[in-house]
C-alpha cells in the first residue's frame, strides 16, 4: 500500500455557475456546492456522509469520482494525485472507485438485459478474454449480489425486477470492476422499508469479505449506524461535525446536527422526543450567509456568529466540530 | 396506480418487448400496415399484376387514345392508348422506390445530427441547430425544383435531392429526444463505469431515441413520396420511370379533363391518397404505442359499486371516545381486467374519531393507496367497490352518485395526493391555484371574500400571505407541499387523506410538515389518515396504527400496542426493519420475498409463504379478524390460543 489512507481530500472546491453567463452579466454568480472539505479515508474504512438535499454531499461524491472537475484542492487515491486526469487516467481510475446510484428505477437501461448491464463494464475496460469467460464472471457478480441463481436473471430486463433487485444489478455491475473504494449515493432511500435492511447488509458484508472502503451517503442515519465507522455532517458544502459513529451519535456538538438527528423519526411511541424543527430552509449556496453558514437558522447563535467564520476544532482524536460556541474553541 | 402489486421474484421467462402483437393490437396501425403491405405487394409483383407491359407500344392503335375503363383496360387508357393499370402498378413501383430511398437518407442526416447536437450539447449543438433551423425556413420544394431543374432529373437525382431537404423535422425530434435521455442517471452510470461517448450513445441513447425515429420516418416517407408527385406533377421527373406525378402530369398537360377522361386522374391520385393515408396511419397507431401518454387518463369517474358478498360483522377500533367521523365496514376492492378478478382490498374495517390520526402502513403493493382511492371512489377505471360501506355523516359514501360525491369531497374530505405538490400547474400563480380549488367546490362562494380567504389558508400553513402572487417555480419544495396542504383545507374539510405527504422530502422539512399536520389537528379538529411506510414518522405521529399486508387488515391497534406488543408476525418484521437511531449498533433484517401479486394471491393468509412461524393450518386457511382486547385486531391463527 502506497499511503495509509486510501482517499485524501485537501481542500477541495467545487464551484458552479449560477445560470448561463449572458454577454451582459459578466461577474457571473458562483454556487460554492463544495467548499474547503477535508476529508481522509483508511483502507477498509466506511463513513457516512449525512446531510440535507443541497448540503453538497452528492455534488461532493461526483467531484471524487471525477465525473464533475474540481474547481480547486487536491484528491489523493492511494497517495496519487487523480484532480485533475486526462481521459485515459480517468478510465483507468473507474476501476478502483465505483459507485452506487439512488434510483435503481433510473440508473439501469430499461433495453438493456440484465446480462447486458453486469457485463458492459468488462467489456468497457477490455476485461475477460472472451463473452464465454466474462459471462462466467457476470454470474459470480450476480451470485455474491444475492441474485441466485444468476441464470434466472441474465435474460431478464429491469422492469421485471423489483426495486431490491434492480439495486442489486446496479451493485453487481459496480463490483465486477472489483473495485477498492465504492460510491454509494443514497442507495436505499428509494426502496421500501423492509427492503432497505438487506441491501446494506449485503454492502456491509461485500464490504467485510472484500476488504472495500465505502463512502456512504444518506439522509437517514439510523440505516447505517451499526455499518459506517465514522459519520461527517455537511451544511453548505462543509463538513460541520466528523467524527466516530459513536461520538457524533452519543455526545452530539454542532447545532445542525443536533438538530437533524432529532428530527429522524425514532420508532417507538414512548420515545417521542423533544424536536428540534429549524425554521425555514436550507439557504441559497450562492449568496451565503456571512460568518458561521448556519448562523440564520442556529437556534443557539450568538453575535460573534455573524462575524467569524469557524474552522473543524478538535474534540477528541476520533471527534471534530465547527462551532464557535464550544467549548475552548480556539 | 398499477393494478399488478410489486413482481415477484418468480423466474418469468424474459422476452424483448414484441412489436409485432402491439401493432396488431392497435387497429388504426394495423389498417396502416395492411394497406402498406398492399402497395408493396403491388410494386413487388408488378410485372405478374400488370397486363401489359407500360414500355412498349405493341399493339397500341390510334382508336385506344383515352378510352373509358373496359374488360381489356380495367382502368382505361392514357393520351398514347396505353393501359392505365398497368402504368399505375408500375408506377407504385416508382413512388415507393423514391419515398424509401429519399427517407432513409433523411433520417441518417436528421438522426446523425440531432444524436451529436443533443449528446455533445453547447457549441456543437448552437451551430448544427441554428444550421437546422436555417434548412427549415429555407422553402425547400421551390429549392428541390431548381435543383432538380437543374441537374439531370433522373431517379437518383431526385432521391437525393429530396433525402437531403427532409431530415430538419428528424434533427429536431431526435435531438430533443436525446437532450431528455441523456439526463437520465443511466448514463451517468455508464460514465461512472468508464463507459465513453461512443459507447454510450450507441448502447444508452440510440436505442431510446429509435422508437421515436422510427415514428418519425414513417411520416418522412409519406412526405417524400407527395414531393416526388409534386416535381412529377410539373414535369421534373425521369422520363424512362413512370411515377403517379407523371401520370398525373401526362393527363393533365394532354388533354384528358377536356375529353372527360377522369379515369386517367383518379386512378394516380388514388395511389398517391392511398399510400400517404397508409403511412399516416401508421405513424400515428406507433406514436399512440410509443407515446402512453396519448392514452386516456387513468382517473376516470369510479363505477358505482355494488353489494353482492356475504356481509361479516364490522368491527369496532379507536383509542379515543371522540364522534366517529369516517366509519368504514368490510371494504373490499376488486379490480377487473379483461375478466379476471383481483381481490386487492379485502374486508378492511376501521373507524376515524374527530381530531384523530390514523397511520395506514404497510409495503409498496399492500393495498394502502386502493384502500385510500376507494375511499374517496377515486379508483382507477378497472378497481370497483365489491362489497362494504364508507359511511360519513350518516351516508354511504359507497352507495352514492357521482354527483352527491362530488358535493362531498373536498368539503367533508379531502385528499392530499403523493406527489401533488410536483404537480402544481407552472404557469400560474399559487393564490390562484387556491382560488380555483375553492370555486370549484363552493360555486357561490362570494367573489370578493376570495383573496381573504386565500389569504387565510395561506397562513394557516404558515407561508406569509404576500407570497400569494408568486408561481410554484419560485417555492421551495416544502413551501409547494404547504400550498397543497391549504388547498386541501380550502373547503373546511373534517376528515384529510394524506398519501406519503413528506416522501420526497428532506428530514427537517418532513419535520416541519408533520409538525404542520399535527397543529391542525389540534387547531381545527381535523381528522387525518396518514399512509406512509415510514414506520418512524407513524410512531412520532399517530394515535392508532392500521397495518395493511396484501390488501387485508394485519394488525390494528393503538400506537403504543403496535410498537410495544405486535401480535401479527409482519408487524414483528415490518418493526425488525426498521432502522432506529436509538439503537444504532442493531443490525437490521429483512423480509425475505415480496407482498404477493394481486393475480397470484397465496390461499390460506397471504403472508404465509414470508412468515417465520408459519404452519401447516396457513397454507390453507385465511385467518379471521381476531379481537383481542378493546382496541387491539389481529389477522392470525397464533393469537386463536
Amino acid at each position: 500500500m502506497a499511503s495509509e489512507f486510501i482517499l485524501e481530500v485537501k481542500n477541495l472546491k467545487k464551484y458552479f455557475q449560477a445560470g448561463q453567463p449572458g454577454w451582459f452579466s459578466k461577474g457571473a454568480k458562483l454556487v460554492h456546492a463544495v467548499d474547503e472539505i477535508d476529508l481522509q479515508l483508511k483502507h477498509g474504512e466506511v463513513i457516512a456522509l449525512v446531510g440535507e438535499s443541497g448540503c453538497g454531499k452528492s455534488t461532493l461524491a461526483l467531484t471524487l469520482m471525477g465525473l464533475e472537475e474540481a474547481t480547486a484542492g487536491q484528491i489523493l487515491f492511494d497517495g496519487q494525485d487523480i484532480t485533475h486526469l486526462a481521459e485515459k487516467e480517468k478510465k483507468a481510475l473507474r476501476r478502483k472507485i465505483q459507485m452506487v446510484f439512488q434510483d435503481p428505477y433510473e440508473s439501469l437501461n430499461p433495453t438493456q438485459t440484465i446480462q447486458e448491464i453486469v457485463m458492459e463494464p468488462l467489456v468497457v475496460h477490455g476485461i475477460g478474454a472472451n463473452d464465454e469467460a466474462r459471462k462466467k464472471q457476470v454470474k459470480k457478480a450476480l451470485e455474491d449480489s444475492g441474485l441466485k441463481p444468476a441464470e434466472t436473471y441474465l435474460t431478464r430486463f429491469p422492469h421485471q425486477l423489483s426495486g431490491g433487485q434492480r439495486q442489486r444489478v446496479v451493485i453487481a455491475s459496480a463490483l465486477a470492476l472489483e473495485p477498492q473504494l465504492l460510491i454509494a449515493d443514497e442507495p436505499v432511500s428509494m426502496l421500501d422499508v423492509s427492503i432497505r435492511a438487506e441491501i446494506i447488509n449485503l454492502l456491509a458484508e461485500l464490504q467485510k469479505t472484500r476488504n472495500i472502503s465505502v463512502i456512504f451517503i444518506t439522509h437517514d442515519l439510523g440505516t447505517v449506524g451499526f455499518f459506517a465507522d465514522r459519520v461527517a455532517v455537511m451544511y453548505l458544502g462543509r463538513i460541520v461535525e466528523i467524527g466516530s459513529m459513536q461520538a457524533v451519535l452519543k455526545d452530539t456538538k454542532h447545532p445542525y446536527s443536533q438538530a437533524l438527528l432529532s428530527v429522524i423519526p425514532v420508532p417507538n411511541p414512548r420515545l417521542r422526543k423533544k424536536r428540534i424543527i429549524l425554521q425555514g430552509e436550507t439557504p441559497n449556496p450562492v449568496n451565503l450567509p456571512s460568518g458561521c453558514r448556519f448562523h440564520p437558522r442556529c437556534p443557539i447563535a450568538e453575535e460573534k456568529c455573524k462575524q467569524l467564520d469557524p474552522h473543524l476544532f478538535n474534540l477528541s482524536a476520533a471527534h471534530q466540530a465547527a462551532c464557535l460556541l464550544l467549548e475552548n474553541y480556539q | 396506480m398499477n393494478i399488478q402489486f410489486a413482481e415477484a421474484s418468480s423466474a418469468a421467462p424474459a422476452k424483448r418487448v414484441n412489436y409485432w402483437k402491439i401493432i396488431t393490437r392497435n387497429r388504426v396501425a394495423l389498417t396502416g400496415v395492411l394497406m402498406i403491405a398492399v402497395a408493396l405487394i403491388v410494386a413487388l409483383f408488378a410485372p405478374l399484376i400488370a397486363r401489359y407491359d407500360p414500355k412498349s407500344s405493341e399493339g397500341v392503335s390510334s382508336s385506344d387514345v383515352y378510352n373509358p375503363p373496359s374488360a381489356k383496360h380495367w382502368l382505361g387508357t392514357d393520351d398514347v392508348g396505353k393501359d392505365i393499370f398497368s402504368n399505375f402498378v408500375y408506377g407504385t413501383r416508382v413512388s415507393l422506390l423514391v419515398g424509401f430511398f429519399a427517407s432513409f437518407i433523411s433520417i441518417v442526416i436528421g438522426g446523425v445530427i440531432g444524436l451529436v447536437a443533443g449528446y455533445y450539447g453547447g457549441r456543437v449543438e448552437n451551430f448544427l441547430m441554428r444550421f437546422t433551423d436555417i434548412m427549415l425556413v429555407v422553402p425547400d420544394l421551390p429549392l428541390i425544383v431548381v435543383i432538380v431543374a437543374l441537374t439531370k432529373a433522373s431517379l437518383m437525382n431526385i432521391i437525393f435531392v429530396i433525402g437531403i431537404f427532409g431530415w430538419t423535422t428528424t434533427a429536431r425530434i431526435v435531438r430533443s429526444q436525446t437532450l431528455a435521455v441523456k439526463s437520465r442517471k443511466f448514463v451517468l452510470r455508464a460514465k461512472a463505469i468508464g463507459a465513453g461517448n461512443w459507447h454510450i450513445v450507441l448502447h444508452h441513447i440510440l436505442p431510446l431515441v429509435l422508437p421515436i425515429m422510427i415514428v418519425n420516418a414513417i411520416l418522412v416517407v409519406s412526405a417524400a413520396i407527395l414531393s416526388e408527385s409534386t416535381l412529377a406533377f410539373i414535369g421534373l421527373s425521369d422520363p424512362t420511370a413512370i411515377s403517379w406525378g407523371q401520370m398525373l402530369n401526362f393527363a393533365f398537360s394532354r388533354g384528358a379533363m377536356s375529353v372527360g377522361a377522369w379515369w386517367a386522374l383518379v386512378s394516380p391520385g388514388f395511389g398517391i391518397v392511398w399510400i400517404v393515408l397508409a403511412l399516416t396511419l401508421l405513424g400515428n397507431g406507433l406514436e399512440q404505442v410509443l407515446n402512453p401518454r396519448l392514452e386516456s387518463h387513468h382517473l376516470m369517474p369510479s363505477r358505482p359499486s355494488f353489494q353482492s358478498e356475504a356481509e361479516a360483522a364490522p368491527v369496532k377500533t379507536g383509542a379515543t371516545t371522540a364522534p366517529v367521523l369516517l366509519d368504514v365496514q368490510n371494504l373490499s376492492v376488486n379490480y377487473v381486467n379483461d375478466g379476471n378478478v383481483a381481490q386487492a382490498v379485502r374486508n378492511v374495517s376501521f373507524q376515524l374519531h374527530e381530531g384523530e390520526l390514523i397511520g395506514l402502513v404497510g409495503e409498496s403493493g399492500c393495498g394502502k393507496t386502493t384502500l385510500m382511492m376507494a375511499l374517496t371512489r377515486l379508483l382507477p377505471a378497472a378497481g370497483e367497490i365489491s362489497n362494504g360501506h364508507v359511511f360519513f355523516h350518516g351516508k354511504d359514501l359507497a352507495a352514492l352518485t357521482e354527483e352527491e360525491l362530488s358535493e362531498l369531497r373536498w368539503s367533508g374530505i379531502s385528499v392530499v395526493f403523493q406527489g401533488a405538490m410536483n404537480a402544481l400547474n407552472p404557469v400560474r400563480t399559487v393564490g390562484d391555484q387556491i382560488k380555483e380549488a375553492i370555486i370549484k367546490h363552493i360555486p357561490n362562494f362570494p367573489p370578493k371574500a376570495l383573496d381573504t380567504r386565500v389569504e387565510e389558508l395561506l397562513e394557516l400553513v404558515g407561508i406569509s400571505p404576500e407570497h400569494k402572487n408568486h408561481f410554484p417555480h419560485q417555492y421551495s419544495g416544502g413551501m409547494r407541499q404547504r400550498a397543497i396542504i391549504a388547498m386541501a383545507l380550502s373547503c373546511n374539510p373534517q376528515v384529510v387523506i394524506a398519501d406519503e405527504p413528506t416522501t420526497a422530502l428532506d428530514v427537517m422539512i418532513q419535520a416541519q410538515i408533520l409538525e404542520l399536520l399535527d397543529e391542525l389537528r389540534k387547531k381545527l379538529g381535523l381528522a387525518i389518515l396518514f399512509v406512509t411506510h415510514d414506520l418512524g414518522i407513524v410512531a412520532e405521529m399517530c394515535d392508532s396504527v392500521l397495518v395493511m399486508y396484501g390488501g387485508v387488515t394485519a394488525e390494528y391497534a393503538d400506537v403504543d400496542t403496535i410498537y410495544n406488543a405486535p401480535r401479527h408476525p409482519y408487524t414483528q418484521e415490518l418493526l425488525k426493519a426498521f432502522p432506529d437511531l436509538s439503537k444504532p449498533e442493531r443490525k437490521l433484517t429483512s423480509i425475505p420475498g415480496s407482498p404477493p401479486k394481486l393475480d397470484a394471491l397465496p390461499p390460506g393468509c397471504r403472508f404465509a409463504p414470508r412468515c417465520p412461524v408459519a404452519f401447516e393450518r396457513c397454507a390453507k386457511e385465511a385467518p379471521a379478524l381476531h379481537q383481542l382486547g378493546e382496541n387491539h385486531i389481529v389477522s392470525c391463527h397464533l393469537v386463536e390460543a
